[in-house]
């Protein structure tokens, strides 16, 4: 199994805000999250990652067999997880090649792959910076710095291309973008699909989800997966909205 | 008075016995100031951080015949003069057409000394009055009217162990020429050396000036750099410096002509005990002048940082437009740093912030550095170093930047980096 949630409690400051969330992926899956603001997708996404303050009160969380809560944030990376942020960080004085090449070298150390030059580096850099349709001076400018906030999507999705994960979680990757920067995005995405990569895509809107087909659709009410179905399930929400989430009953059905 | 001052004013007497050239009267002005100032104190405001009992302790070793080596810079073809304990060492580079250079008391260069000595550096600042009645070597620089030299000129000042220097560079730019001078200090061994320079700057001049301040250890070090604009002049400043038992350096800048601009990057390194102290201070005394001035630091181990910058505004400087913002970076608790805005302005309509921080590491950048799989100990170093790359990128000249940045790389990875929090 590629990812295992089970029962997960997780707390954020004093407040619990994951409520007993279960969760299981296979190697090559797409799951789309979709659930109203404030439900906890991205805490689920900071969580797994290991940041800073999002606490796991219990349950538990594997990937590939593994517990992710006993790894350091960069260890997990190392081991194939990936996140695709909502609202990625600006990094002046650190150029994007630069912090692409460290990340990519060290998930390489971690697989026991050999380093690459800084040629060998900035020959892949530029095919990914091509294919997310960043100009090349993107390579240069500081992370993120005074990136429009569909360049910093398209940014993310650059690194997602260039690091390879195992399990890769989009959180809102298609907020903020116009038409043609979301068909690039989900192009970039779609490339990335190789039947074992494993995907989980969380969502406001079925759009992308016409581009990024998922195998399931679920949706996170109030800290934990109140429902789950297929592709029609977004559908559903696009129509509805989440006003059903108000009866509890049918929301368990 | 200390006893290290009464030896200079001993000396500076034999000086100008020596000495009959046309800064002789100069240096028997400064001498006369020199005797009413005061030894600095700890209560001495410009020196409350900044302690002078290394200075007035030193007892030097003999002198050292280590001469260091001359560093070349790829892609940077300038004019070197190097000096070291303040001899300037061979010829004369062949200079090109619209820029004269010759020894401080060289007759050729005297209309262009006279001229600049003293008259920009502020009479306020009581080791320029010593190097002024001391400085017998360095450099003056005539650039004529209209000149545009596109290589730049590199003043090289290697002290060793065991030397005592006093060096002046005095820079005469005329109007509408454009220069480019790198003053570039070294040496760790005890030793003692002030070294000021003086920038005049005509109508509508540029100086892209560079000071690399990169003494360490023993070596005690006094100096500044001091620019006066002239109307629609353009200056933009460079400064690394890396502290050492006892460094200290006074930039003053002063908007002589209207609509001058002044673009002044700092960057001060420090470790692992080392003192280093910058006071800045821009003088806008006509109108519609801009400045710009960014200074940052990182300060590791036990190493002390002063940063004093000081903005005065004078009563007519209306439409002054000035910036002056100081960050710092503590990588220890052992370390200090000191800043102090000094805001004083008399006119109404300017505009005028001033900023100083002392910052830690931000924790959602270190956050999605590591969630890329970068290793804790090399994203503090990034992202330290990511703060002072960002002024070093801005020089105008990219190959001495490219030059510059592993050393301040190699520098700084040698620090002792924890997370600040
Ligand atoms: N640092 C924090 N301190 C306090 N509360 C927090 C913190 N971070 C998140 N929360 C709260 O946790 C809840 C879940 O937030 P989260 O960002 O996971 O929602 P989301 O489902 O991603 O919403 P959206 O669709 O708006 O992105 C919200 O009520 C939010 O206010
Ligand atoms: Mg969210």
């Amino acid at each position: 199994m590629m990812l295992t949630i089970k029962d997960l409690h997780a707390r954020v400051e004093d407040k619990i805000i994951l409520k007993g969330l279960n969760l299981t992926v296979k190697p090559g899956e797409v799951h789309a999250i979709m659930g109203p603001n404030g439900a906890g997708k991205s805490t689920l996404g900071y969580v797994m990652s290991g940041r800073d303050g999002y606490e796991l009160v219990s349950g538990s969380i594997e990937m590939n067999g593994e517990d992710l809560m006993e790894m350091d944030i960069e260890e997990r990376a190392q081991q194939g997880l990936f996140l695709a942020f909502q609202y990625p960080v600006e990094i002046p004085g650190v150029s994007n090649m630069e912090f692409m090449k460290e990340s990519v070298n060290a998930i390489r150390k971690a697989r026991g792959e050999e380093a690459l030059t800084a040629a060998e580096f900035l020959k892949i850099a530029k095919e990914a910076c091509k294919q997310v349709n960043l100009p090349l001076d993107f390579l240069k400018r500081g992370v993120n710095e005074g990136f429009s906030g569909g360049e910093k999507k398209r940014n993310e999705i650059m690194q997602l291309i260039l690091l390879k994960p195992k399990l890769v979680i989009l959180d809102e990757s298609d907020s903020g973008l116009d038409i043609d920067a979301l068909k690039v995005v989900a192009d970039g995405v779609n490339s990335q699909r190789d039947g074992k990569r494993s995907f989980i895509v969380v969502t406001h809107y079925q759009r992308l989800l016409d581009f990024i087909e998922p195998d399931y659709v679920h949706i996170l009410a109030d800290g934990k997966i109140v429902k789950s179905g297929g592709p029609e399930l977004a559908k559903e929400v696009e129509s509805t909205g989440y006003a059903w989430l108000g009866k509890p009953e049918e929301a368990g059905a | 008075m200390s006893d290290w001052l009464a030896q200079v004013i001993d000396r500076a007497d034999a000086v100008a016995n020596a000495q009959k050239d046309e800064l002789a009267s100069l240096r028997q002005n400064a001498l006369a100031e020199l005797k009413q100032q005061q030894w600095p104190t700890r209560r001495t405001e410009a020196w409350r951080y900044t302690s002078l009992h290394p200075l007035e302790d030193m007892t030097l070793p003999a002198l050292s015949q280590d001469v260091p080596a001359v560093p070349e810079i790829d892609g940077v073809d300038s004019l070197d003069f190097v000096f070291v304990n303040g001899k300037l060492q061979g010829d004369m580079p062949k200079l090109p057409k619209g820029v004269s250079v010759g020894g401080l008391t060289d007759s050729a260069m005297q209309a262009a000394a006279t001229e600049v000595f003293g008259t920009v550096k502020p009479r306020t600042h009581l080791f320029g009055l010593v190097n002024d009645v001391l400085a017998t070597d360095g450099l003056v620089i005539d650039v004529a009217a209209g000149a545009k030299i596109s290589q730049p000129l590199r003043i090289l000042n290697f002290v060793s162990a065991g030397s005592e220097t006093h060096h002046r560079v005095l820079v005469r730019i005329g109007d509408e020429a454009s220069v480019s001078v790198i003053e570039h200090g070294a040496g760790s061994g005890a030793s003692v050396n002030t070294a000021f320079a003086e920038y005049a700057l005509g109508a509508k001049a540029r100086l892209e000036h560079y000071r690399f301040a990169l003494h360490g250890g023993d070596a005690i070090h006094i100096g500044g750099a001091h620019f006066s604009l002239g109307t629609e002049a353009r200056l933009n400043s460079t400064l690394v410096g890396y502290g050492s038992q006892l460094s200290r350096l006074d930039y003053d800048v002063i908007h002589a002509g209207q609509h001058a601009n002044a673009k002044l990057n700092a960057v001060y390194l420090l470790a692992p005990r080392e003192h280093f102290d910058l006071h800045t201070n821009i003088e806008h005394a006509v109108p519609n002048g801009t400045t710009e001035e960014n200074a940052r630091g990182i300060i590791g181990d036990r190493a002390r940082a002063v940063f004093n910058g000081r903005i005065h505004i004078h009563r007519d400087a209306q439409k002054t437009l000035a910036e002056l913002n100081n960050r710092n970076l503590l990588l220890s608790r052992g370390g200090t740093i000191s800043t102090k805005p000094e805001l004083e302005i008399y006119a109404d309509d300017v505009q005028c912030a001033h900023g100083a921080t002392v910052a830690e590491i931000d924790d959602k950048a270190l956050y999605y550095m590591l969630s890329r799989g970068i290793k804790r100990e090399q994203a503090l170093v990034m992202l330290n170093f990511g703060f002072i790359q960002e002024l070093v990128a801005q020089m105008p000249n990219k190959a001495l930047a490219k030059w510059l940045e592993p050393q301040l790389r190699d520098r700084f990875m040698l620090m002792d980096v924890r997370n600040g929090s």
